[in-house]
């Protein structure tokens, strides 16, 4: 997992608002850097990346809510908390197939029928979940998220 | 889980004065859960546990060593009841999954019924398509139940030794 990346001008001499717009300025590049290759299923831990960074952007808008204008701080953290929720749909089923095979792995033959079908049946949500983040990468380019979380860090920096 | 809203945060103030704020809202939010709680409270106790991890991973650089052992406790909780969580989110699944083979095979079992059947003959079980199936989702069932009481019980553990050493005592401190 991509350890987060250090914000500048964290200290003890930083106004709410000044850390706000530095904070989510940026998660959100974190975010965004991710997106590239996230489709691609044969490497999952760019999905399991990018959903860690969709979390870190989301605490900090969170976190830093008060410093935002209501309206614009309400539908962007929407906007991401819908993004993350599809890469939860895609990252979730990984884990749980990767913890199932290991358990195959240690049953005999006449329990692996179950595990097989399980299985299957996960991997038909995985097969959904993929769709669904692409879904998610087409709705924030449209909506221009990375553009209006740039202006939404400024006001904050402003006030 | 929604947030607990903190009172009194003030854009052109201090990071400092609000980190502190926010850190005291998301302690007393942490500590509202029973750690024997049901699964749901569990899971709002990890939602908890991740707020105030990053609240304090966050703000660190300006709150200084306190915050960031706290961030790095915080992390841990989270960590244990997110692997519980995970335990419960499988069970819910085989459990799920096992109701929908038993359907289907009782279903295929009325259609092997003879036509005018006043009984089904004990014969129909060996044709139940998914009756290979069954065994070894109990097994993984039996698994998932075991590991997530372990889990819980290291949960405990350590939530009593995190009381022992005056975790939420260190996090005021900060304050």
């Amino acid at each position: 997992m991509a350890r987060a990346r250090k914000i500048p001008g964290l200290d003890d001499s930083a106004s709410f608002g000044q850390a706000a717009a530095t904070a989510v300025q940026v998660r959100s590049e974190e975010v965004f850097w991710f997106a590239d290759g996230v489709l691609d299923t044969s490497n999952p831990e760019r999905v399991h990346d990018m959903r860690v960074a969709t979390r870190r952007l989301r605490a900090a808008l969170e976190i830093f809510a008060d410093c935002f204008p209501k309206s614009e701080h309400r539908a962007l953290l929407r906007e991401v908390k819908l993004l993350a929720d599809a890469l939860g749909e895609r990252r979730d089923p990984d884990v749980q197939i990767d913890a199932l095979e290991k358990l195959r792995e240690e049953l005999g033959q006449g329990e692996r029928t179950g595990v097989n079908g399980l299985v299957a049946e996960i991997r038909a949500r995985q097969t959904d979940g993929n769709e669904h983040v692409q879904e998610a990468l087409e709705r924030i380019t449209e909506a221009r998220l990375e553009e209006r979380l740039a202006a939404l860090a400024e006001k904050a920096g402003a006030s | 889980m929604k947030a607990r809203r903190v009172k009194g945060l003030e854009p052109s103030g201090s990071l400092v004065d609000n980190a502190r704020r926010i850190v005291a809202t998301r302690v007393d939010e942490l500590y509202s859960f029973d750690p024997n709680g049901n699964p749901k409270e569990l899971h709002d106790m990890r939602i908890a546990a991740k707020r105030l991890r990053y609240v304090l991973e966050l703000t660190a650089p300006a709150l200084g060593d306190a915050a960031a052992k706290g961030a790095s406790e915080a992390k841990q909780i989270q960590t244990l009841l997110g692997e519980l969580h995970d335990c419960d989110e499988m069970l819910a699944l085989i459990a799920a999954h096992t109701e929908r083979l038993r359907g289907a095979d009782a279903e295929a079992a009325l259609a092997l019924a003879p036509r005018g059947a006043t009984d089904l003959p004990a014969s129909t079980a060996r044709s139940l398509p998914n009756r290979l199936h069954y065994r070894g989702l109990e097994s993984l069932s039996a698994y998932f139940r075991a590991r997530r009481e372990l889990l819980h019980r290291r949960f405990i553990r350590k939530w009593e030794r995190l009381e022992r050493a005056g975790f939420r005592e260190g996090l005021l401190e900060v304050l």
